[in-house]
C-alpha cells in the first residue's frame, strides 16, 4: 500500500472525530465545562447559529481554573474566536501540513457554508497512519525488552 | 548479521525467531517491513525523538500550584516525580475531567490525589514502534521516557511521533 498516495487523496473527513460536541456562544463556561466532562471531550465547537464562531479547548479551560475566575461568563467571551479551520474537501496530507506549520493539536473541519463538521486531531492522524503499517505496530510483544528466561530445550 | 529489534541480540539473517529472546523476526528482514517508514520504526530508538525535559513536581505540591504553572507556562502536562522516578502524570485532560468547575475549591489538595498514578513509561532504548503502539492504543498524548533504572529522562509527545512519521514518509517519497 502506498501511504503517500492515500495521504494525497483521502480527505480529512476520513480522520475526523465523530460526533463533535457543539455549544452555543451564549452558553456559560460552567455549562460548557460540565458538558466536556460528561461527554469526555477535550475541545468543543462554539457555534453561532449554524456557523462556527470559535473553539474552546482544555487549554482555555485551564486558564479559568485559577482562583477568582468567573465561570458564569459566556463561552463566547473566552473562546478562541475565528480559529484556523480546514475545509472538508482537503486531504489528510493538507491537514498534517497545516497542523505542523501552525503547531495545532486539532483543527475544526468546516463545509463550504462554514458549518462545523468535526475535528481533525493529532491522535486521529496518528491512528490513520498506523492503519498503513498495522503489522509493525500491532504485532509487537507486550514489553520492548522482553526476554525468555531460558531457551527452549536448553 | 541482523540485530533483533527487541533484545538487540545478533541473529543469522533469515532466521524465523530471535535466538536470544524468541521474538519473531520475520518482519525484520523482508516479511512485514515493506518500506522505509516501517524499517525506521523498528530500527530507531525513542531517544532519536529527543525527549523533552518535562515540568516536574513532587507528589505533595498543591493542585493550585500545578494549575498555575501549567496555565502561565502553557504546559500540557506535568510529571509527578519521587526520588527521580515518575509516580504520576497530570495533564490538561486530568484538570478538565477531575477538577472541572471545582478547581478553585480543590486548590489546596495535593496533586497526588488527582494525578494518573503509575503512568505507562518506555525505556529510552526501546524502538519507536513501541512508542507509536503505546500512544495509539492507549490514546496517550505524552509518554514518559525512563532510563534502565526507572529514572525519568524526558517525555515525548504524540506530536513528536507524528513529526517523525511524516518526516520519514516525506524523505521516502
Amino acid at each position: 500500500m502506498d501511504v503517500h498516495l492515500t495521504l494525497d487523496t483521502d480527505t480529512v473527513a476520513q480522520v475526523a472525530t465523530s460526533n463533535p460536541l457543539c455549544v452555543k456562544v451564549g452558553d456559560s463556561v460552567r455549562e460548557t465545562l460540565h458538558a466536556m466532562k460528561e461527554k469526555r471531550r477535550g475541545a468543543v465547537l462554539v457555534c453561532d447559529g449554524e456557523k462556527l464562531a470559535g473553539i474552546f479547548t482544555e487549554r482555555d479551560a485551564l486558564k479559568l481554573m485559577e482562583p477568582g475566575a468567573d465561570l458564569d461568563v459566556s463561552v463566547g467571551q473566552v473562546m478562541t474566536a475565528n480559529p484556523e479551520t480546514i475545509a472538508d474537501s482537503l486531504t489528510v496530507g493538507d491537514a498534517i501540513t497545516k497542523m505542523s506549520r501552525g503547531g495545532f493539536r486539532r483543527l475544526p473541519i468546516v463545509d463550504p457554508d462554514g458549518r462545523p463538521k468535526g475535528f481533525v486531531t493529532v491522535a486521529g492522524i496518528l491512528h490513520y497512519l498506523v492503519g498503513h503499517f498495522p503489522a509493525i505496530v500491532y504485532n509487537l510483544p507486550p514489553n520492548p525488552h522482553h526476554t525468555t528466561q531460558s531457551r527452549e530445550g536448553a | 548479521m541482523i540485530d533483533c529489534p527487541y533484545c538487540g541480540a545478533e541473529n543469522i539473517p533469515g532466521i524465523d525467531d530471535c535466538e536470544e529472546c524468541g521474538q519473531p523476526l520475520s518482519h525484520v528482514h523482508g516479511g512485514g517491513a515493506s518500506n522505509e517508514v516501517e524499517r525506521a520504526l523498528i530500527k530507531d530508538r525513542v531517544h532519536v525523538l529527543a525527549p523533552k525535559q518535562p515540568c516536574m513536581v513532587s507528589p505533595d505540591v498543591t493542585v493550585g500550584e500545578v494549575l498555575h504553572q501549567m496555565a502561565t507556562n502553557r504546559i500540557g502536562c506535568v510529571m509527578i516525580v519521587d526520588g527521580g522516578k515518575p509516580v504520576g502524570i497530570f495533564s490538561e485532560r486530568d484538570a478538565l475531567m477531575k477538577l472541572n468547575t471545582e478547581a478553585a475549591t480543590l486548590s489546596d489538595r495535593p496533586i497526588s490525589e488527582f494525578m494518573t498514578a503509575n503512568p505507562e513509561t518506555l525505556q529510552d532504548s526501546a524502538k519507536i514502534a513501541f512508542a507509536v503502539q503505546r500512544m495509539d492504543l492507549g490514546g496517550y498524548r505524552h509518554l514518559p521516557i525512563v532510563s534502565g533504572d526507572d529514572q525519568l529522562q524526558g517525555i515525548i509527545s504524540v506530536r513528536a511521533i507524528l513529526n517523525y512519521l511524516t518526516d520519514r514518509m516525506t524523505s521516502a517519497r
